[in-house]
């Protein structure tokens, strides 16, 4: 039994176009299935609208999906904002992208660690202080820091202050959208390397949501690519970053700048994101996809294993259609 | 686009039956007409034949129905003081007003603008402060103070104009400096808060990094931008100065409807207080679309918003 | 680096500051024609500033000294009029969020067509036709149709390309862009970078690249200099600067910047954090943080010194190119 399963699960926004026209239907997650054990990191990469986020937020429960499941501990989530469901945030906590965003501005650090304790009530009085001394500590803040407001700390001691707080009940699942992207590259080592440590020390389950590839192999041991909705490509970061097997991720990696690395020919795709909206027939990439091929056009290729440490959804990575002709390099 | 427009006339017209109502319903509950032109000593029989006549003994819904079915053939009634119809008594009263408010408006519209965006560009300098003091000043004090003021200085003091009455040009002037400071005193506040946020866009700073003048940034890119939610605050003006209307023509003692409306309240005339109530939805929905539908052409991520 | 002589711009000893507080506290730089060169620096380095500085766009509420020289002319004593002619067309900037850096209710073709005709001279038909070339030149498709559309309704990596676009209008000698790839999607940003660089060396002209990413600099740029606290801490070309990195702080950025390939290593991040304008330490700016600072390092700021040749360095235990011929391996 996993610590958290999603089993295709599907997200459908409706936009509203005025009162006299049907809404349009986006699919903004369109059947994502993977599992989430206890001190394993599940990272999930993509671009803008390829549902990562939307995706975290229904492992949480946040939202609940139109189809497909979600369990945690192996029952079904219950939904958002029931009283079951209110219990369970001791559970699993998430972490965002902006940290000034995510803590009160008029009050001190000290308490907002503290409120999850409080709420639940997790504990006696002193015990809370004492916990709250012992997260602060955790994360690498000082003790005096307890009683700054959010705006006297650097942003990266606000990230760590919000982690501390995500830690405060205890949780064995903790899913990061973006934790570090709005940080400089020194602090986002800082608040990763602390991330990782207090994974290994609390055995935690970990989802990090990330565009950035490069943070991904650092931190992730499975990695999902997301394009458009749909997972395209599943493995250990080695096998996804260094034999990709689908063409988006070839592009994403080689679309990568790392420093050092200079002019080398890369396939850099043209094009631009489709909006999920417009979603293109058959495999949704393959508008943009050097090597596409009628099929592609026609149908959804489904997310088949094509190793033990790799799956892909592409009908050419398995051979199901054979590649085109002549295609000069991109 | 047609849409667009199709909703917001729905939405005016619904509005405007919704004000009428809402006097009607009002009016008539708060006291018998009869009681006012009769006066409180009146013979009874007098009192129920007056009833009769003016078809007050009808029940509400009757009396509201009957109304309307008048306005859709143009008929609004007639007045319980003089007995002339009501429509051609308001239609009559209305060129004084709008001798009044259009140059109002043209005047806080010269005034307000400029003096906004002259403050936005000299921000948190004295010239900036001096101008957003007056423009305080402007709103706070209450027309009709402003108005004794300046008939006190310019009529009683100076007698360089008269103090009230309807003739020749020179009488309009004080009522509509009168009229026209409390507007351009809201129209530059709000203009310099909408510049401010102009200035601060990041396309300000990289139309100048195209090498643009500072003159022509702020001519063709600032300045026009800011003016799109302006708009918005004339439309409201209208509205603002239609009741401005009526005290300022009480003070100058000036035969607009702002008087006629003053009048009827107090003999309980109801059909003219109606009917003007009507006239000024009217006119204030309609001002309120035209803006709307200025906006929307001004500012084309509006009609995409609406579009999608 | 060019001799003096040929250098396309010269900065010594730039100083901006506002209301007593120094952002940009002595910097020297320099850009030879037809150079791509990339400042890199994190948040509160001062990199913007410098060039906002450089091109007179600060408002009245800087204070700048020291001397900026573009072929010869001080900018910093250039009149307002001939500042005005020096922007756009000597030195063109492009900004970090393109869909607000341009107007939101004017047509994109007419802003661009704006820049043709105020630099080129050109009547209305010739700007258009111009401009339309101009979005086929920047790989903006269905450049005809494109021309009369608004900002919003074009992506993010259209509107930069519509920027560029709208830079090479005046066909400037220096084109500066201040982080343009931060706000994409990572597929898009490798397109605008290939893009810039494809222009550079068609249109022969400099290039500035302004970052926080090392890695994107290493793409694009033949010469990289590192900013710190208001000052170049490390300046030297590509190669050099990420294979033998002499300031402690560049490598501590480097360690700090997750690799892409090679072994998964922890990330080394740089204790302490950026100083503010109004705390700047005694001496060394980044001695607080320095894993090798001693007494003398806060004594004085270190000048910026050449290390090797063609690579300088602000350091004190940086050793001068004598002294390096004694130390090398055998």
């Amino acid at each position: 039994m996993s610590l958290l399963e999603l089993s295709g699960v599907v997200r459908r926004f409706r936009v509203r176009r005025g009162p006299l026209r049907a809404p349009l239907i986006v699919e903004a997650v369109a059947g994502v299935s993977f599992t989430v054990e206890r001190g394993r990191t599940l990272a999930i990469i993509g671009e803008s609208g390829c549902g990562k986020s939307t995706t975290g937020r229904m492992a949480l429960g946040m939202e609940a999906p139109d189809a497909g499941e979600v369990r945690f501990e192996g029952a079904p989530m219950p939904p958002p904002g029931s009283a079951a469901w209110r219990r369970m945030r001791t559970r699993m906590q998430m972490v965002f992208q902006d940290p000034l965003g995510a803590l009160d501005k008029r009050l001190p650090i000290g308490r907002q660690i503290g409120e999850p304790l409080d709420i639940h009530r997790i504990g006696t009085p002193t015990e809370r202080r004492d916990r709250v001394a012992a997260l602060l500590d955790a994360v690498r803040l000082r003790p005096d820091q307890a009683h700054h407001y959010p705006h006297e700390l650097s942003g990266g001691q606000r990230q760590r202050a919000v982690l501390a707080r995500a830690l405060a009940s205890d949780p064995v699942l903790l899913v990061c959208d973006e934790p570090v992207s709005a940080l400089d590259v020194s602090t986002q080592a800082q608040v990763v390397n602390l991330l990782i440590d207090l994974q290994a020390e609390r055995y935690l389950a970990l989802v990090f949501i990330s565009h950035d590839l490069k943070l991904v192999r650092q931190i992730g041991e499975r990695v999902l690519v997301m394009y458009l909705g749909r997972v395209v490509e599943e493995g250990t970061p080695e096998a996804v970053l260094h034999a990709p097997a689908h063409p988006y991720t070839r592009a994403l990696v080689s679309a990568i700048p790392e420093p050092g690395e200079r002019r080398v020919p890369r396939a850099v795709i043209g094009g631009e994101i489709p909006d999920p909206s417009a979603r293109p027939s058959g495999c949704p990439f393959h508008p943009r996809c050097p090597i596409a091929v009628p099929l592609c056009r026609v149908e959804l290729p489904p997310l088949k294993p094509l190793s033990a440490s790799q799956s892909v959804a592409c009908h050419l990575a398995h051979g199901d259609a054979a590649p085109p002709r002549v295609r000069a390099a991109a | 686009m047609v849409r667009f427009i199709l909703f917001r006339l729905m939405r005016a017209t619904l509005t405007v039956v919704l004000v009428v109502s809402f006097a009607f319903c009002i009016l008539r509950l708060a006291g018998d007409p009869s009681q006012v032109v009769l006066g409180p000593n009146a013979p009874p029989d007098a009192v129920a034949a007056f009833r009769q006549a003016w078809g007050l003994q009808r029940p509400l819904y009757l009396q509201y129905l009957l109304y309307w079915n008048g306005i859709l053939h143009g008929n609004f009634g007639n007045s319980m003081l003089d007995g002339r119809p009501v429509l051609a008594v308001v239609l009559s009263h209305i060129p004084a007003t709008l001798e009044i408010m259009g140059p109002a408006l043209l005047l806080s519209i010269a005034i307000g603008i400029p003096g906004g965006a002259f403050a936005a560009l000299r921000r948190d300098t004295a010239t900036d402060r001096a101008v957003m003091a007056l423009s305080v000043a402007g709103f706070t004090v209450p027309s009709f103070v402003l108005g004794l003021g300046l008939v006190l200085v310019f009529a009683v003091l100076l007698h360089w104009l008269p103090a009230g009455g309807r003739e020749g040009w020179s009488s309009a002037i004080l009522p509509v400096m009168t009229l026209g400071f409390g507007g351009a005193a809201v129209l530059a506040r709000f203009t310099r808060s909408a510049m401010a946020e102009v200035m601060g866009q990041p396309y300000i700073r990289a139309a100048s990094a195209k090498g643009l003048p500072w003159r022509t940034v702020v001519q063709w890119h600032a300045l026009p931008n800011a003016l799109i939610p302006t708009v918005t605050v004339i439309g409201f003006m209208v509205g603002a100065m239609l009741a401005g209307a009526v005290v300022v023509e009480s003070v100058f003692s000036w035969p607009g409807l702002g008087r006629l409306l003053v009048v009827a309240v107090g003999s309980r005339d109801v059909a003219v207080v109606q009917c003007i109530l009507f006239l000024v939805a009217v006119t204030m929905v309609t001002a309120n679309l035209v803006v709307d539908l200025l906006y929307g052409w001004l500012d084309p991520r509006i009609l995409a918003d609406a579009r999608r | 680096m060019a001799e003096p002589a040929a250098r396309l711009i010269d900065i010594r000893g730039l100083r901006v500051a506002f209301g007593g507080m120094e952002v940009v506290r002595g910097l020297d730089f320099s850009i030879g024609p037809g150079e791509a060169v990339g400042l890199v620096g994190e948040s509160g380095s001062g990199k913007s500033v410098t060039w906002l500085a450089v091109t007179r766009l600060l408002g009245p509420a800087a204070d700048i000294s020291g001397s900026v020289l573009l072929a010869g002319e001080d900018l910093l004593r250039a009149s307002p009029a001939r500042m005005d002619h020096i922007r756009g067309r000597r030195i063109a900037m492009i900004f970090q969020d393109p869909a607000s850096a341009l107007n939101p209710v004017r047509r994109v073709g007419k802003q661009v067509a704006e820049a043709l005709r105020l630099h080129r001279g050109m009547d209305a038909a010739a700007a258009r036709a111009e401009t339309i070339r101009l979005f086929d030149l920047v790989g903006l498709p269905d450049a005809a149709w494109r021309f009369g559309a608004y900002p919003h309704e074009l992506s993010g990596g259209q509107n930069q390309r519509v920027m560029i676009a709208m830079a090479l209008a005046g066909r400037p000698d220096l084109l500066v862009a201040d982080e343009p790839t931060t706000a994409l999607d990572a597929t898009i940003q490798a397109q605008i970078l290939d893009l810039l660089d494809r222009l550079r060396a068609e249109f022969g002209m400099a290039l500035l690249l302004i970052t926080h990413d090392l890695g994107v600099v290493s793409r694009v740029c033949d010469r990289i200099a590192v900013m710190y606290a208001g000052t170049i801490v490390e300046a030297a070309p590509a190669d050099r600067l990420f294979r033998t990195a002499a300031h402690p702080y560049t490598r501590g950025l480097l360690g700090a910047s997750p690799p892409l390939h090679g072994p998964r290593r922890r990330l080394t991040a740089i204790p302490g954090r950026v100083p503010e304008p109004f705390d700047m330490p005694p001496g060394c700016p980044f001695a607080p943080r320095c894993p090798e600072a001693e007494a003398a390092c806060t004594h004085a700021r270190p000048p910026l010194a050449p290390c090797a040749p063609d690579h300088v360095a602000a350091c004190l235990h940086v050793p001068s190119p004598n002294r390096v011929m004694a130390h090398e391996p055998a």
